[in-house]
Parts: C-alpha cells; sequence; structure tokens
C-alpha cells in the first residue's frame, strides 16, 4: 500500500517534543558517530581541542553581557573577520560557541528550533532547566565527533528564567554536555585564560564587583579582556583598529535581548578602551 | 459494502452527514486581517481553539479535541521539519495545507472502514502587505477553499469557520460590509467580535437565511461576554522578528470593546 505523504505519528505523549528525535526520525540528522576509540585494534589518536576564538559573558547590574570576537581560523590562517558567535535562540536566550562553527551553528540551529517546536506541540514555554538539559543533550551526542578529532564545540548559555525568581542565568559546558552555573561569570575558547584572570581580578578587587557594574561599565570590561586575550591569542580578533571590526556583544534582560550597536561599543572603545 | 459502487457513495454520504451534524454546535471562529496583523477570535468557555504552528501560520479549528490535535501536530511537524532542513521563508500555507494535510484528509474519510477526522480547520499566514495574507480553510473531506484562490470571485480580507454553512455564510456576508484591511486593532476586533455574535446566534436557529437585527446582535454579544472568555491570537505584521504568532488575552481586549 501506498503510504501517504505525511505520516500522522499515532504517539502523541510527552516526548512529541522531542525535536531532534523527530529530526532523527526522518532522517535529516545525523546519528552520533561510533566512538573511534571503542574500536578494536586501532589505538586511540592524540587529539587537540581546537577551540580557537574568545568567547565571554557575566552578569552585570542590567543582566548578563555575552561577548565574542568575530575572527574564525583554520589552523594558523584567518579565514573571515566578521563571524557571528554570539547566537540569538529565542526572545531571551543566547548560545555562545567556541569550536568548530560547522557543528556550533547546526547545534543553534537544532536548539532554535527545539525550544520553538516544544512550545507550538505542547503549548507552554520550555523551562530554563529543559533548554540547558536540551544543549547538554546536543553535546553529548556529538561527542563522538569530538573523540574523533573533529566537531568540538564548548558553548556559553545565557537566559532569564522568570520562575521562580526572575533573574538572570548563565551556564557553561564542556565538550561531553556537563552544565555548570555560574553566578557571576563564564568563558571559553583559547583565549579564555587571559579573559578569566581579568574576570576574577575585576570581581575581586576591581572597583566593583561584576554584577554592579553598570552597562557603559560592563561593556569596557569586556572589551578591555577580548583586547588582551587577542594580544597572545592568534585566534582571537579582539578588536580590529584599522579595519573598524567590533567583538559582537548583546544583553540579556528581563525585556528580551539587546544586540548593541557597533556604534556604541566604538564610542565605549574610544573612550576607555584605545 | 464497498464492492459495489452505489453502496461505497451511500457510505460516503452517510458519513457526510454524521460528520456534519457532530461539527454543527461548533462555536465559530473569525480571522480578519488588517493594517498590522491577523486576528484570530473566538468565545470559549473551555479548551482552546486557536493554536500557533510556525512563524507566520496561526491555525482555528472546531471538532474533536483528538482529532485536532493529531492534525496540528502533524502541521507543526511538518513546517518545522522544512523550517529547519531548508529555511523559515520557504514554509508555506499552501504547500502545508496542499500537499501534507488536503491528501491525507481525503484519504482517511474515504476509507469507509476506516474512521475519518472530525475537524474543520481555518489557517492563516501572514503577508507583508495586507494583500498578501492567505486565508484557507480545510474541510474533514481535504476540501480547500481560500480566500483568493478562486478567480470569480474578489479577494477578502477575512475568513470565517462555524458549524454550520448557513452561519459562516452569515458571519462572511456581514465581514464583506463591515471590515476592511485598513482598520486599526480595535475596529477590527469589533468587527470580529459581532461577526462571531452573528455566527452563533444563527448555530441555533435552523433557517436564518437574513442578517439578525443590529440589537439583537448587541444583546447576545453582551451575553456571551458576561459567561464566555475572548480567546484571540495575532499574526503581526511587524518584519522585525521571525515570530510573529502572539497570544491576545482576555483582559488586555476588554478594555478595546465598543458598543
Amino acid at each position: 500500500m501506498e503510504r501517504s505523504p505525511v505520516e500522522f505519528d499515532q504517539k502523541f505523549s510527552g516526548a512529541a517534543g522531542d525535536f531532534p528525535a523527530l529530526l532523527r526520525g526522518k532522517g535529516l540528522l545525523a546519528p552520533a558517530p561510533a566512538n573511534s576509540l571503542s574500536q578494536a585494534g586501532t589505538p586511540p589518536k592524540a587529539w587537540q581541542p581546537t577551540e580557537a576564538t574568545t568567547i565571554l559573558a557575566f552578569k552585570f547590574s542590567g543582566g548578563v553581557l555575552v561577548a565574542g570576537d568575530r575572527r574564525a581560523t583554520a589552523g594558523n590562517t584567518v579565514v573571515y573577520d566578521r563571524a557571528d558567535k554570539v547566537l540569538e535562540i529565542d526572545r531571551q536566550s543566547i548560545m555562545a560557541i567556541a569550536g568548530v562553527p560547522a557543528t556550533a551553528w547546526e547545534m543553534a540551529r537544532v536548539l532554535e528550533h527545539s525550544f520553538q517546536y516544544f512550545r507550538r506541540t505542547q503549548l507552554q514555554e520550555m523551562s530554563v532547566d529543559g533548554k540547558v538539559r536540551a544543549l547538554s543533550k546536543l553535546l553529548r551526542d556529538n561527542f563522538g565527533f569530538v573523540m574523533q578529532g573533529v566537531g568540538i564545540v564548548v558553548p556559553i548559555f545565557a537566559t532569564y528564567d522568570f520562575h521562580p525568581k526572575p533573574e538572570a542565568r548563565l551556564y557553561f559546558y564542556d565538550a561531553m554536555g556537563a552544565q555548570f552555573e555560574v553566578t557571576d561569570y563564564a568563558a571559553t575558547g583559547s583565549g579564555s585564560p587571559a579573559v578569566r584572570g581579568i574576570l576574577y581580578y575585576e570581581n575581586n578587587w576591581g572597583t566593583k564587583r561584576l554584577h554592579e557594574l553598570g552597562e557603559d561599565e560592563a561593556v569596557s570590561i569586556a572589551l578591555r579582556a577580548l583586547d588582551t586575550a587577542a594580544e597572545s591569542d592568534t585566534s582571537t580578533g579582539g578588536v580590529d583598529r584599522s579595519g573598524k571590526i567590533y567583538p559582537l556583544i548583546k544583553i540579556v534582560s528581563r525585556e528580551g535581548i539587546v544586540t548593541l550597536p557597533e556604534s556604541k561599543i566604538a564610542a565605549v572603545f574610544k573612550e576607555t578602551v584605545a | 459494502m464497498i464492492e459495489e459502487p452505489y453502496r461505497w457513495v451511500e457510505a460516503i454520504a452517510n458519513r457526510r452527514e454524521y460528520i456534519e451534524a457532530q461539527l454543527a454546535p461548533g462555536s465559530p471562529i473569525a480571522a480578519l486581517g488588517y493594517r498590522d496583523g491577523i486576528l484570530f477570535l473566538t468565545m470559549s468557555q473551555t479548551r482552546q481553539k486557536i493554536f500557533e504552528i510556525y512563524d507566520r501560520i496561526a491555525m482555528g479549528a472546531i471538532g474533536h479535541p483528538g482529532d485536532i490535535e493529531r492534525l496540528r501536530m502533524a502541521a507543526i511537524e511538518s513546517a518545522s521539519t522544512e523550517g529547519f532542513t531548508r529555511s523559515a521563508t520557504d514554509v508555506s500555507l499552501r504547500r502545508l495545507v496542499h500537499y501534507s494535510l488536503s491528501p491525507v484528509m481525503k484519504a482517511a474519510f474515504e476509507q469507509v472502514y476506516g474512521a475519518p477526522y472530525l475537524a474543520r480547520m481555518l489557517f492563516a499566514e501572514i503577508g507583508e502587505r495586507p494583500e498578501e495574507d492567505l486565508f484557507v480553510r480545510v474541510e474533514y473531506d481535504g476540501e480547500i477553499a481560500t480566500n483568493g484562490a478562486t478567480y470569480a470571485q474578489a479577494r477578502q480580507d477575512f475568513a470565517a469557520l462555524s458549524g454550520t454553512q448557513q452561519s459562516r455564510d452569515l458571519m462572511e456576508a456581514f465581514l464583506a460590509t463591515q471590515h476592511g484591511p485598513e482598520a486599526d486593532l480595535e475596529t477590527t476586533f469589533n468587527s470580529a467580535l459581532d461577526a462571531w455574535s452573528i455566527g452563533h446566534m444563527t448555530l441555533q436557529t435552523s433557517d436564518a437565511k437574513e442578517q439578525p437585527e443590529r440589537t439583537a446582535v448587541a444583546k447576545h454579544r453582551e451575553e456571551q461576554l458576561a459567561i464566555a472568555g475572548i480567546e484571540a491570537a495575532l499574526l503581526e505584521r511587524d518584519a522585525g522578528r521571525a515570530i510573529r504568532y502572539r497570544l491576545l488575552s482576555d483582559k488586555e481586549l476588554r478594555p478595546l470593546l465598543r458598543d
């Protein structure tokens, strides 16, 4: 018998909200590859995780600030200097990525569709814990690729939670999918050690603690941190003074997500960094 | 039974009669395109009847909740998969209805040993301008009616869905004279509510051919507002954001009421 063009799934339970499962069922999302280390006979290959970028996020008085440099590299070559690594997933969630762009952008796309698919089918917004877990699951599913030396992604996830207590929330992940909620700041990518140092210093001995900063002060610290990272890390673009290319900065707050206009970032840069 | 063709025709006719009777008490839904979007409106006491399908597509339905749910899921699944593999702009209501929903509903309706879908649906897709708004009604037998596809008839900026054809005809006749695409939200909301009242009143009378009296409509509207909630949703024309669907709460709408 000929099959109808739309297969109506009869199992409408809670599992119906799982968009990656739907994609896999239709053969539109690659299944996780077998882990190369588990294959008998082949010695484990030494692999070097490459997360050539710098992403940072911290809580300040107006929500969470997420900033990322714009450089994309392949080995020692700069391939692109206007990459967007700070991606909006829904009206109040941001995923910022360090790692292999192809995998990361696909992951962001799956995540974005997952949240919307859940809301549309289940007629309620996915909880923050649910969203955090959804990203964790994608990372876990991708781990086979990571072990093969391709496709590592180490993201930061920032969102605004309305329940039970309205507050901005910030998470970082490892490549296997473990999630860690942070109270103050997070950084990922090859330039992150320098950034972590700066944010730790600022938070403890700066003029103000990070969560007390105003917007301009927060932007200033983000720019200084990225510029510092770029100083020693070739994979981080920092601020391109001659090309006038600035990092991408987005702010998550109760009102949603704001992408800071380049003119504003340029003004703060000129005044406090350059 | 179905080896004999005339028996099959008879079975289909019976089934049609049965479904029509089941759908007849369904509370009407009006969808009106206006300057800033498309407004979906109905009054309900219990279950939700207006749903988000995709970025620019919404749906209203009457019928059996189980069947509505299955069709709704299928529509969301199909639109989401398309939007993911290609892009959100490639998701089109025309294709969703013509290639996915209608054939399935027709097949279910004509296979007399299986159960048909007890549902009648109204879809709308928001365009960049009011002239590009698309309204599509899909019947339980897979029949499709759109607001502009029949070339003999002038394009309409609205669509109605109701339990009986007579009720729907009267709603459409009312909207044809009362509603235009240049209206604002407040005017559109009041027209939609009046259209709903006309549709709801004429569900109960068996042979209403004429529009009910203005005062009778106002009275009916008043009575219903006291006992039922306004269920409404907007597809916003605002091109600044991808997702255009927004639920409007009863509390948000009541201040816009006009006599």
